[in-house]
This record gives structure tokens, C-alpha cells and sequence, in this order.
């Protein structure tokens, strides 16, 4: 087997490269009809920008991504999202800003609503994983749920007297940083999205926990009869997943300088459909940290390219909806065999 | 059996609790907003509880953006007897089902906020309507510009006599947005001045989306953009912050963005400087003329309110009128403190 | 006996699903260092077993003791944990990774950093290559298992099962897609474990493989311990008759059916997948029952699911009472006269959770619309009854839901619907897996009593004396190609296996 594939190599090496990079190739090509249709595009601050709003989706992407290897899902993420984006948000008000949502509320440490905006997202996840894990509640059900629950929360803790349900405003100008600031001369943003992809990177494939949950996916039978714990490895993902959301949600909040309770709204839809487009199979067992990030990248390639050309609010959903199903039909003919 | 009974016991227990604190003479009023997470709705919805303390019992929904939904939640009102009705419509073209269903109870019925067709208000004598001119947000945003272009020459980049702007609309199926956008634009050209437009875009009334516009935008037309209309001030934020990560509001690099609503961190950002202007929506004027409407004219008595007189459907006073127009206000540096 | 010299014993087990009693008090013991052979019928509850004691099913009633110590294991893991390792009968791969990962699956080596422990790859490859060499298995450790044969996958998995370190291991038919080559190289590997002192628990159909390489023979039949007997005293004969509890002459019903005219050639026939098979050519008479033989990969069910119109051809001719089709979907099957009874009665037969009635009439439902565009209960019920009478379907009522039948009442249950389309060529890809004993021969009355009203059969069958005891003929395959056919007298089991084997190294 292994010899004949080798013997094999050299010929279908060039066909093979291509397929196995369809998504690559789609990216760069939209990069380059984009950038010739319109050169200020190119620029290396919009590419950059490019990258600084991509920073945000794609942390969210890779908390999907790993669920989805598993045969899970998460409708909550947006919602979670926006959720921690509150919260982050709500404890970073400035001092003397006339509207706080804590009136008596002290100048936290810088990690105080970072690390609230993480809990959120931990809690949540952790929520999703027990429904999915002990309730046996097939996860697109749990996740819809939690959608629910998760958008009535945030209402809640946004809603309260005297100002009632507001945006948040005012925050502290360290805390808004991390989202606008640059460290040596590189966006924050993008320092962090790229820290994070490495570390999901090194978790799906380096640690017990990313071979588990591609084992799970692939064939939950195996993985049981093998003596893999699935309602451990199922906690662990949704609450890796809910502790990205959290960390999303603050870093929109700083990015944007404020917060409303419909943050985060629809995001979990981009995000699994940036899985989806850079390889990973909803059906489970498959996908790469590197396919979810070339997603993401599309997907906002697209967003910003379609403003830059000029198209109008209408004809982009068009076209992002056509390129969705487009981009999926190109990637899965690897995977489908004639019967 | 025994536990859809337990079910049935538990929510009546939690439903009694949200209900029963009124004394049993208040009127009820049924109050139905088209979704809660609008920021300025819920000023509103805000407001009128505030007003409602103590005089009548509220059962206040959320129609969640959905008008079918909100058709429900009227039938419900109507079966549990609430003696008037304050709706803030979805789809403010679907209103002659209920003002149908209102009219066949009898039951008065205030509309807010979402105009409906005059043509379709005319049909029932107990219908109201409390809302702003939404013609006016729009032409008081293009005042602000206006004023603000004549009196700094610098702001024409191009010195070629022309104002250069980009637009940020709300939502492009709603009414609102389209006033706002037009009217806007009405004012400035109304004040002499000659305008281009570079480019507009939808943005859902979102500070994320803006942003992410914004950002593109400038690429796109870089220093050819001169003012910056949105159509809320959620979105006028969003502009900002692109804005301050390109490099505007340090080293005397300024842009003019404005919005409406004069929400708490836009009148932050005013303070600071980076926001222009905004306009406001008045939400807690609008709120408690709906309140006052809908008492008492649940109490049976003649329509009146303290906000503003009534009036036609052209805006003027009229005692007989079915419209109350709560008027808008200019919001920028010289008197935002006010609003605070 | 010293009772603590035993690997595993079982005690009085017994295991119960929806509409079956699965295991009824069966008690076994198992030496350490020797092969333990389990044998019986599709059905005789084998595998059933060995899930107990595997920790996959919690059995209802018994007690487990491996080593001495009682146990009663939660899952796989507390089983492996224990000492018991198991090859599975079905194949339990996850495709789209490595074959060290799925080797080492559960239990990947780690490196320690502190905080975070990750995976050691460059370990679980040396590992990978150790293994395969020790057991002179000739896989790369780093190839995807999706590109594997199914016999390299089997391999991978007695790799697997053995690389545990279990002093149990349980083998449910470990050689199902193996080449005898294959087969002897495990064999080996089988008296290596044994001489180290392991015991071996395993399952085969096999007779021969049985006698070759077992000590013990523990014969079960529906459910039951039928005896245990060292496997010297055991013949063929004795072995099928302690499985079946009769003798062979009466397991099968008379046949009465004379085969007709041609009523369906398939010529040249060759897959679009191009790892399925080629240039199968055959024919089939009115009132014949055609047998289909050969091992798992001959692509028997790949063949009769593309004539019925479920999977792509490459070239090939079909005629169907001489005039030649082209059949692109089970609806034109359907309209041809065929009817296909598929292999995997729970996931492509059945549809669980609707009643015996829907089930009957699924396939024929438009049959039923009346006037007005609804569907005629009363006919319909008309109809279900009779089948029900007719195949003599044991079910509680009509309206019972299918998946609350014993296997043998589901499957007459397929057969009523597909003979209610009235169909010329039916087409049974193992009717009886999966079926009682008892059931079994009510399945075989219904099939000769149709081949006698002239319809025509092809039956797929891997059990070789229902193939033989059925068939007028028997078709042979072997790795897609049509090796030879072979009648009634001529067709023997080792006719069969020879030409089952022939392209096989």
C-alpha cells in the first residue's frame, strides 16, 4: 500500500497539491480579482484591517471549529459572543463616564473584565457540554436553547435601573487598546488571533484531547469500544470552545469601544460557515486549524472586497451566499467517492 | 398527567407573581414592543413602566421582529380583557388587521414609535398614533452638517465647493432609515450646499458592522471622504473607531460623523470630541405620551397627554387630532450636558 | 479445577433486547493459554457475549470473573484496563486519520511539559513500527486508514487488539476479509499469544479455522450454551449439528419450483467504482432461485445493488425478458419488476419507528391514493392483513411498531412489502442474518413457495449450507469478478470456497 502510494507520488503530486489547497487557491484568488478590479484594496493597511477584523471571527471559528470536528455544533456562539462582550464591557467603563452600568464600581485591573469576559464563555460552554454530554440532548438542540437563554441573560444584565437597556459605552482607554493598539508595530488583535490559532493548532493535533475528538467525530463507535471517555472529551470542547467566545466577545468589545446586548448576533453562522468553507465536515472527523482560518479570511476577504468594489448591501448576500456553497462543492469533491 | 398538572401549577405561580402587585382597580394595558434588543425601544419600554407605577397593571411583550407573533400576543391582550392597547408595530403596513381586531372590542388602541398609513388610521375613531416626524431626525442631521461646513471652510478637503460624504443606513427596508437618509441630505442641499455622494451602505444599525464598512470605505475613497452621516448613532461609533485606528482625531486630522438617538456613549463621544452630532429621539417624552394616551383612555376618558397637544397627521394641533408629535432635538457640543 | 487458574469465567448470563431474549443463562470458562473458539449461528447471541464481557452491554442477570477477581465492567475502558482486549466484528476504524492513531487510540503516548502533556507522535510511530515488525505486519504506521483494503484494515486491528497486552483476547471473526495467506499469518500470531500464556476467546464461522486453531469449542445456539468439547473429539458434521440442533436434511424446506424461460440477462457488467467489480455476466430463469456466493469484498451486494439501479455502472448490458433496460433508480427497478430485500436490515430495511403496517405498504404506497388524493385505509389494512396472515408475521397488531419485532417478523415484514409491488425478481441479500433459527426456516418456506409461483430469486448468502441448501444454481464471486457457477449436484462447500478464493494470494 504504502509503497505503491509513494511510487505514485511525483505524478499526482502538482493535481494533488491543488485539490488538497482548493480553499487557498480560492482565497488568493479572490485577493487577487479584488485587488485588480480595484488596487487601493491591495494596500497593506487594508489588508491589515483585513486581518484585525478577521482576528475576531476567527477566534470564534476555531471555538466552533473543534465542536464541529466532533460532530457537534454550537448555535450559541454568536450570543455568547456578545454576551462576554457586555460583561467585558460593562466592567470597563471609565471612571468618569456619566452612564456606567455600575455606578459605585471601582477602576478594575485591566484583567478583571477579561478574565469575566472568559468565564462568561467558560460557563456557557460548560453548560452546552453537560446538556450534550449527561442529557444526551443532540447538540443542535441544546445549542438553539442556549442561544435563547444565553440572548434573555444578556437582556437581563444589561437591563437594569436607572438607565435601563443601553449600549455601554465610555471604556477605559487601556482596556479599548487591546482591541485598537498595536505591539511593535503589529495590531494586538492579530498578535493574540494568531496565539490562539496556535494554540488550537497544538491542541487538536499535539495533545490527547485534539486526537480525541477527531476520533470521536470520525467514528464515536471506535472511540467508545477503544475506551475513550466521549462525555469528558465532549465537556472539554464545548468549554474550550465557550472559554474562544469569551475571549471574542471581550476583544469586540475593546475593538469597537462599546457594547449592546445584540452583539454577536448571527456570528455563529458565520463562523460554522468559515469552518465549513475551509474543509471542516460537519458530518465530523475532518477539518484543519489552517482550513478554519483560510475560511475565516475568505469570508471577510469577501465582506470588505464586496464595500471596496462598491457592490451593493443586496448583491453582497447574494454573492457571499453563492460563494459559501461554491467553495464547500469545490473542497468535498475529495471527499466524495462514486459509489 | 401529574406532570404536565405540576407544569401548569408552576407557571401559573410564576406568571401571578409578575402580575399581582397592583391594586385590582388599576386598568390594564397591554404593551407590545417589535423587539427588545433596540436600544431605543427599550427607552422607551423603560419609560412607560416607570409611568405605569402604581396606576396600571402592564403586561409588556416582546414581538421579537416578528409581526405574526405580535398579531398573538394582540389576541391574547384582547382575551384577557386589557383595556387599552399600546403597540409598537413590526411591520407598520400590517396595521389594518389590528386596528381591525382592536376595533371589533372596542378596545382603544395606541400605536408607537412605527407610523402607520393615515389611510389605515382613519378606519377606527379610537386609534392613536405617538411617534417623532422621522422627516425630522433626518433634516436636524443635515442641519448640524450644514452649520458645521459653513463655518469651517477646511472641512471642504478637496476645495472643489463640493461635500463629499459616505452613508451608513440602519436598515434599508425600514422607514425610518429612509427619511433619515434622505432628509438629511435635504437639509444640507437646502442650505446651498452642493453635495456628492462616494458611497452607502447597510449596516443594520450595528457598531460592529459600521466599523467593518467604515474601514473598507476608507480604503476605497481614501481622503476623499468628508463627512460621515449614519443613520444611529450605534453606527456613528462604529465609524469612529475605523476612523481612530486610520489615524483621525490626533494631529488636527478631524472627520465630521454624525447620528441620531444621543445615546449615553454618544454623548461621550461628543464630549471627547469625535462625534459631531446627534439628534434625539426623545424616548422619554415619546414613552410617557404613550403611557399617558393609553391611561386614559383605558380609564374611558378623552385622549390627553402633557408631552405635546394633539395634532393631525400634517403635525398640526388639532384638539380632535389622533397625533401626538414628540418633537426631535439638535444634540452637539454646545448643549449635549443636558441630555447627560 | 482450581478455579482461580481460569482467564475468564462467566456465569449464568443473560441479556435481553426489545422483542429478543439475546443470551439465556450461559455459562463459559476460559483457560489462560489456550484458544477458546465460540461457534453458532448468526443470531446464537456470540457476539452478544462477548459485548458483556467486553463492558459494552451490562448483561441482565450472571456474574463475570476475569483472573479470579469478580467483575463487572462499566465500558470498554475498565475492560481494557483489566486485561481484555477485543477485535470487533464490525469494523471500527476512524477513516480519516492515521493508522498509528488509530492503533493507539484511547491510550496515545504523552510527553510531559508541566502544565500540559502533549503527544508524543515520533514515540507512537517507533511504537507503531515495533509492533508491525513483532507481528510481521506490512502497513505504513502514517497512511491515512481511509486509503487501507479492508483486509489491511483487519490486520490493523488484530495489531491493535494484540498491542494492548491483554491476557484475554476476544476475536469476533478477526478473519472475515482475510486471504488464507492472511488467515495462516494470524494464525501465527494466535499461537505466539497462546504460548506466552494468554487466553484466546475466539469466533469464527470457519469450520476449518475452528478445528485448526482451537482447544475448546464452546457451541451456542439461540441464546443458549449448547456444551463445551475439546476440539479433538469435534468433526464438521458434529459442529453443524450441535449449531443448528437438527440435522441438515431438514433444515431446509422441499423445493417444489421448476425453473422457466430467461427472464433476466446481465452481460459485461462492470462498476463505475473502479475497486468494485467487473464482467459479471449471468442469467436467471423464471422460478429459479439463483444462489450468490463468495467472502466479504466479492462485491456481491455492490453487484445487485447496481442491477437494481442503487449504484453507478460503467458498462455492461441488463436485459430483462430479453429487452434491454437501463435502470438509473429503485423507482425504474421497481417499475421493471425487481425487488431488492437489502443486507442491512436495520439501517436500509427498516424504517424503526413506524408501525408494521406503514412498513408493509412503504413501497407501494401510491397504490393506495384514492379518488381524492388520500390514502385508502381500508385497503390498505385489507392488504397488511392478508400479508400478515399469508407470511404468517407474528406481531401484536398492525399498528405495532416494527422495531419491537423479532428479527425473522422484520424481515417477513420486507418481504410482504416488496411482495406487495408484485415483483418478477427479487433479489435477498442475506435474508436471514440476523434470525432465529426457528425463523429461519419460515423464511426459507416463503422463499421456495415463490420460486414455485415463478417468481425468480437471487439470494446472497454468506452461510454456506443455506446457500448450497437453497439454490438451484450458484453463482461464485470472487474480489468483483463472476468465478464460475456451479448447479445444484456440483455445487459443494469446497467447490464453492475454491472458486471463492481463486484470484486470492
Amino acid at each position: 500500500m504504502s509503497t505503491l502510494a509513494r511510487a505514485e507520488g511525483p505524478r499526482r503530486s502538482i493535481a494533488e497539491l491543488a485539490s488538497k489547497n482548493a480553499i487557498v487557491l480560492v482565497l488568493l484568488g479572490l485577493v487577487l480579482v479584488i485587488g485588480a478590479a480595484r488596487p487601493s484594496f491591495l494596500n497593506p493597511e487594508n489588508l491589515v484591517n483585513i486581518l484585525r477584523i478577521s482576528s475576531v471571527r476567527a477566534i470564534i471559528a476555531l471555538g466552533v471549529g473543534g465542536i464541529l470536528i466532533m460532530r457537534g455544533t454550537d448555535l450559541s456562539a454568536g450570543r455568547t459572543v456578545g454576551f462576554a462582550a457586555v460583561v467585558a464591557a460593562s466592567l470597563a467603563q471609565r471612571d468618569d463616564y456619566a452612564s456606567k452600568l455600575f455606578k459605585d464600581l471601582p477602576m478594575l485591573p485591566l484583567l478583571v473584565p477579561v478574565l469575566a469576559a472568559l468565564g462568561v464563555g467558560l460557563l456557557v460552554g460548560l453548560l452546552n457540554g453537560s446538556v450534550v454530554a449527561f442529557l444526551k440532548v443532540p447538540p443542535f438542540i441544546a445549542t438553539l436553547g442556549m442561544m435563547v437563554i444565553v440572548y434573555g441573560a444578556v437582556s437581563l444584565y444589561v437591563d437594569r435601573p436607572p438607565m435601563g437597556a443601553q449600549p455601554l459605552g465610555g471604556l477605559r482607554e487601556d482596556f479599548t487598546n487591546i482591541g485598537t493598539g498595536d505591539t511593535l508595530t503589529i495590531p494586538n488583535l492579530i498578535l493574540i488571533a494568531a496565539l490562539v490559532t496556535l494554540v488550537t493548532y497544538v491542541i487538536l493535533n499535539r495533545t490527547r484531547l485534539g486526537k480525541n475528538v477527531y476520533a470521536i467525530g470520525g467514528n464515536p463507535e471506535a472511540a467508545v469500544v477503544s475506551g475513550v471517555s466521549v462525555w469528558r472529551n465532549t465537556l472539554l470542547v464545548y468549554a474550550f470552545g465557550g472559554l474562544l467566545y469569551g475571549l471574542a466577545g471581550a476583544l469586540l468589545a475593546a475593538r469597537t469601544g462599546g457594547a449592546t446586548n445584540n452583539y454577536g448576533q448571527m456570528y455563529e453562522l458565520d463562523a460554522i460557515a468559515a469552518c465549513v468553507i475551509g474543509g471542516v465536515s460537519t458530518s465530523g472527523g475532518i477539518g484543519t486549524v489552517g482550513g478554519m482560518i483560510t475560511g475565516v479570511l475568505i469570508f471577510e476577504v469577501l465582506n470588505n472586497g464586496l464595500v471596496v468594489l462598491g457592490v451593493s448591501a443586496y448583491w453582497q448576500q447574494i454573492v457571499k451566499g453563492i460563494i459559501i456553497v461554491a467553495a464547500v462543492a469545490i473542497d468535498i469533491q475529495k471527499y466524495v467517492r462514486k459509489r | 398527567m401529574k406532570r404536565t398538572v405540576s407544569i401548569l401549577v408552576a407557571l401559573v405561580l410564576v406568571l401571578s407573581v409578575g402580575v399581582g402587585m397592583v391594586a385590582q382597580t388599576a386598568p390594564k394595558i397591554g404593551v407590545c414592543i417589535y423587539k427588545f434588543d433596540d436600544t431605543f425601544m427599550s427607552y422607551v419600554r423603560n419609560t412607560i413602566e416607570t409611568a405605569a407605577k402604581g396606576k396600571a397593571i402592564l403586561s409588556v411583550q416582546d414581538s421579537m421582529y416578528d409581526q405574526p407573533r405580535q398579531n398573538d400576543q394582540v389576541d391574547q391582550f384582547l382575551v384577557e380583557g386589557m383595556k387599552s392597547l399600546a403597540i409598537n408595530m413590526v411591520d407598520p403596513s400590517a396595521v389594518s388587521v389590528l386596528i381591525g381586531k382592536a376595533a371589533k372590542k372596542k378596545v382603544p388602541l395606541v400605536l408607537f414609535n412605527r407610523e402607520p398609513a393615515a389611510a389605515d388610521m382613519a378606519k377606527y375613531a379610537m386609534a392613536y398614533y405617538v411617534g417623532a416626524k422621522a422627516q425630522e431626525s433626518g433634516t436636524m442631521e443635515g442641519e448640524i452638517v450644514a452649520d458645521y461646513w459653513k463655518k469651517n471652510p477646511s472641512a471642504d478637503l478637496n476645495k472643489d465647493g463640493v461635500l463629499q460624504y459616505v452613508m451608513l443606513i440602519g436598515d434599508p427596508s425600514n422607514t425610518d432609515a429612509k427619511y433619515r437618509t434622505e432628509f438629511s441630505i435635504k437639509a444640507v442641499t437646502a442650505a446651498g450646499i452642493k453635495v456628492q455622494k462616494l458611497a452607502e451602505d447597510t449596516a443594520m444599525w450595528d457598531r460592529p458592522k459600521a466599523q467593518e464598512k467604515m474601514a473598507a470605505w476608507l480604503t476605497a475613497y481614501a481622503g476623499k471622504i468628508e463627512v460621515v452621516f449614519a443613520n444611529n448613532d450605534d453606527m456613528a461609533l462604529g465609524a469612529i473607531e475605523a476612523l481612530k485606528a486610520a489615524g483621525y482625531f490626533k494631529d488636527g486630522k478631524y472627520m465630521p460623523v454624525v447620528g441620531v438617538d444621543a445615546t449615553p456613549p454618544a454623548l461621550d463621544a461628543l464630549e471627547q470630541g469625535y462625534l459631531l452630532g446627534t439628534v434625539l429621539n426623545d424616548a422619554k417624552r415619546q414613552g410617557l405620551a404613550t403611557f399617558e394616551l393609553a391611561y386614559s383612555l383605558a380609564l374611558g376618558k378623552p385622549a390627553s397627554t402633557t408631552v405635546a397637544p394633539l395634532a393631525n397627521a400634517d403635525g398640526k394641533p388639532d384638539p380632535k387630532g389622533k397625533y401626538v408629535w414628540v418633537p426631535y432635538v439638535k444634540v452637539t457640543k454646545d448643549n449635549y450636558k443636558a441630555f447627560k | 479445577m482450581n478455579e482461580h487458574s481460569l482467564a475468564v469465567e462467566m456465569r449464568g448470563i443473560s441479556k435481553s433486547f426489545p422483542g429478543v431474549k439475546a443470551l439465556d443463562d450461559v455459562s463459559i470458562q476460559v483457560r489462560p493459554g489456550t484458544v477458546h473458539a465460540l461457534m453458532g449461528e448468526n443470531g446464537a447471541g456470540k457476539s452478544t457475549l462477548m459485548k458483556c464481557l467486553f463492558g459494552i452491554y451490562r448483561p441482565d442477570q450472571g456474574s463475570i470473573e476475569v483472573s479470579g477477581k469478580p467483575r463487572s465492567f462499566q465500558g470498554a475502558r475498565q475492560a481494557l484496563d483489566a486485561g481484555i482486549s477485543m477485535i470487533h466484528q464490525e469494523l471500527h476504524p476512524v477513516p480519516f486519520r492515521s493508522v498509528m492513531e488509530n492503533i493507539w487510540l484511547g491510550r496515545y503516548p504523552t510527553v510531559n511539559l508541566g502544565l500540559f502533556k502533549l503527544v508524543d507522535n515520533r514515540r507512537m510511530l517507533r511504537d507503531t513500527r515495533a509492533l508491525f515488525a513483532d507481528l510481521a505486519i506490512d502497513i505504513d504506521p502514517r497512511a491515512w486508514v481511509q486509503t487501507l483494503s479492508v483486509s489491511k484494515i483487519q490486520s490493523m486491528e488484530i495489531a491493535r487488539a494484540v498491542s494492548y497486552d491483554a491476557r484475554v483476547i476476544i476475536m469476533d471473526e478477526p478473519t472475515s476479509s482475510l486471504t488464507e495467506l492472511e488467515v495462516e499469518h494470524l494464525f501465527g500470531i494466535i499461537r505466539k499469544l497462546r504460548s506466552e500464556g494468554r487466553a484466546i476467546i475466539y469466533i469464527s464461522h470457519k469450520m476449518e479455522e475452528i478445528l485448526e486453531i482451537a482447544d475448546e469449542v464452546t457451541i451456542m445456539r439461540d441464546g443458549r450454551r449448547v456444551g463445551t468439547y475439546p476440539s479433538g473429539e469435534l468433526t464438521t458434521d458434529l459442529i453443524i449439528n450441535r449449531m443448528v440442533g437438527r440435522d441438515l436434511t431438514h433444515r431446509f424446506p422441499p423445493r417444489e419450483n421448476v425453473p422457466g424461460e430467461i427472464v433476466l440477462s446481465v452481460e459485461g457488467l462492470t462498476s463505475a467504482n473502479s475497486r468494485s467489480f467487473r464482467d459479471v455476466s449471468f442469467e436467471l430463469r423464471k422460478g429459479e432461485i439463483l444462489g450468490l456466493g463468495g467472502l466479504v469484498g466479492a462485491q456481491r451486494t455492490e453487484l445487485v445493488e447496481s442491477i437494481f439501479g442503487l449504484r453507478m455502472v460503467k458498462s455492461g448490458r441488463i436485459r430483462v425478458k430479453g429487452e434491454e433496460v437501463r435502470i438509473r433508480d429503485s423507482i425504474q427497478a421497481k417499475r421493471r419488476g425487481f425487488a431488492l430485500l437489502t443486507e442491512e436490515r436495520r439501517s436500509t430495511g427498516i424504517f424503526p419507528v413506524l408501525s408494521v403496517r406503514d412498513n408493509t405498504l412503504i413501497a407501494n404506497i401510491r397504490r393506495y391514493v384514492n379518488r381524492i388524493g388520500l390514502l385508502d385505509r381500508r385497503r390498505g389494512n385489507e392488504d397488511v392483513q392478508r400479508s400478515v396472515e399469508l407470511l404468517r408475521i407474528k406481531t401484536p397488531g398492525n399498528d405495532t411498531k416494527i422495531e419491537s419485532l423479532s428479527g425473522g417478523n422484520q424481515q417477513k415484514v420486507i418481504f410482504a412489502r416488496w411482495l406487495l409491488t408484485d415483483p418478477d425478481i427479487l433479489i435477498l441479500d442475506e435474508p436471514t442474518r440476523g434470525i432465529d433459527v426457528g425463523a429461519k426456516y419460515e423464511i426459507y418456506s416463503i422463499i421456495a413457495d415463490l420460486a414455485k409461483r415463478g417468481k425468480s430469486i437471487i439470494l446472497i448468502s454468506s452461510e454456506m449450507p443455506e446457500l448450497l441448501g437453497m439454490s438451484d444454481r450458484v453463482l461464485v464471486m470472487c474480489e468483483g469478478r463472476a468465478t464460475g457457477v456451479l448447479d445444484g449436484k456440483g455445487a459443494t462447500q469446497e467447490r464453492v470456497m475454491e472458486l471463492a478464493t481463486q484470484f486470492m494470494t
